[in-house]
């Protein structure tokens, strides 16, 4: 079970994964997108991610005959829907929490 | 740089490799293009962060396979018994104190030959006196409070604390 709260890299994966199923390459490229370039993956670092979260079965292999073996995409699960909008949901009360705290601060 | 990228892989454990390495090569062939294109700066960074990861997640997927798990925190501390668990620290701080006494015991074993000797004086001069007993007070400190810093991760001066529960009627 990857544990919470996740990590960044993993987080960025899953929110990748999330809009569409995606084979390795495309989530690279997807992950740095979304952060404007600030995260870059290793192939290392993916694909440790990636093994992680199908250990844990948040993500799986799309069945495709036609993929493939080198091109192979992965998809969420439910339970890895269900885990991510948890951590969404923690960040967002964070978030709520660290922008009254401030607001008060500076008042 | 592709067929060292190959060779780096079996850094992996044969599990992983025969799993993830067609994919791995094929995403890395295809960020090293991408890679290619840009600057100079662009190349060196995906070289050096390539290699890092990589050995990094070798690294990591041996740890995963020896210990069990992906949680790094269970070879933070050695298991003795399942009810309790010694700080790896204390392992280092152990260690000090072993030192510590070896010296101790090399140092008596000096003084103890040059009496036997009958040499004037064991001490060449005060300088070197006050040094040896600033270095041995120092020493002596760090014994003590090492025990007292294994003793408190222990949990034994929670011991103290401990409320008499309420008499079981059974």
């Amino acid at each position: 079970m990857e544990p919470l709260p996740l990590t960044e890299p993993v987080l960025l994966v899953l929110l990748s994964l999330a809009e569409q199923p995606r084979h390795g390459y495309s989530i690279l490229k997807d992950v740095e997108r979304m952060s404007d370039g600030r995260v870059r993956l290793s192939t290392g670092t993916l694909y440790g991610a990636l093994r992680r979260l199908l250990d844990a079965a948040w993500i799986e292999r799309v069945k495709e005959d036609e993929s493939p073996r080198d091109r192979r995409p992965y998809r969420l699960t439910s339970r890895g829907r269900r885990n991510l909008q948890l951590e969404v949901e923690r960040m967002r009360h964070l978030t709520k929490l660290a922008a009254l705290r401030t607001a008060r601060k500076e008042a | 740089m592709l067929t060292l990228y190959r060779w780096l892989l079996y850094l992996y454990p044969p599990v992983y490799w025969r799993e993830y390495r067609d994919e791995m090569v094929s995403v890395f062939r295809d960020a090293h293009t991408d890679a290619s294109a840009g600057t100079l700066r662009d190349r060196i960074s995906f070289r050096v962060r390539e290699a890092s990861g990589l050995l990094a997640g070798a690294v990591r997927e041996h740890v995963r396979i020896i210990n069990g798990s992906d949680q790094l925190i269970s070879i933070r501390r050695f298991t003795m018994r399942p009810e309790f668990r010694f700080p790896r620290s204390t392992v280092v701080l152990m260690l000090i104190i072993f030192a510590g006494v070896i010296l101790a015991m090399e140092k008596a074993n000096t003084v103890q030959v040059a009496y036997a000797a009958g040499a004037d004086s064991i001490w060449p001069s005060t300088p070197w006196f006050f040094g040896l007993v600033l270095l041995l007070a120092c020493a002596s400190a760090v014994a003590v409070w090492g025990l007292l810093f294994a003793l408190k991760r222990t949990g034994a001066d929670r011991l103290a604390d401990i409320q008499p529960g309420p008499n079981r009627a059974d």
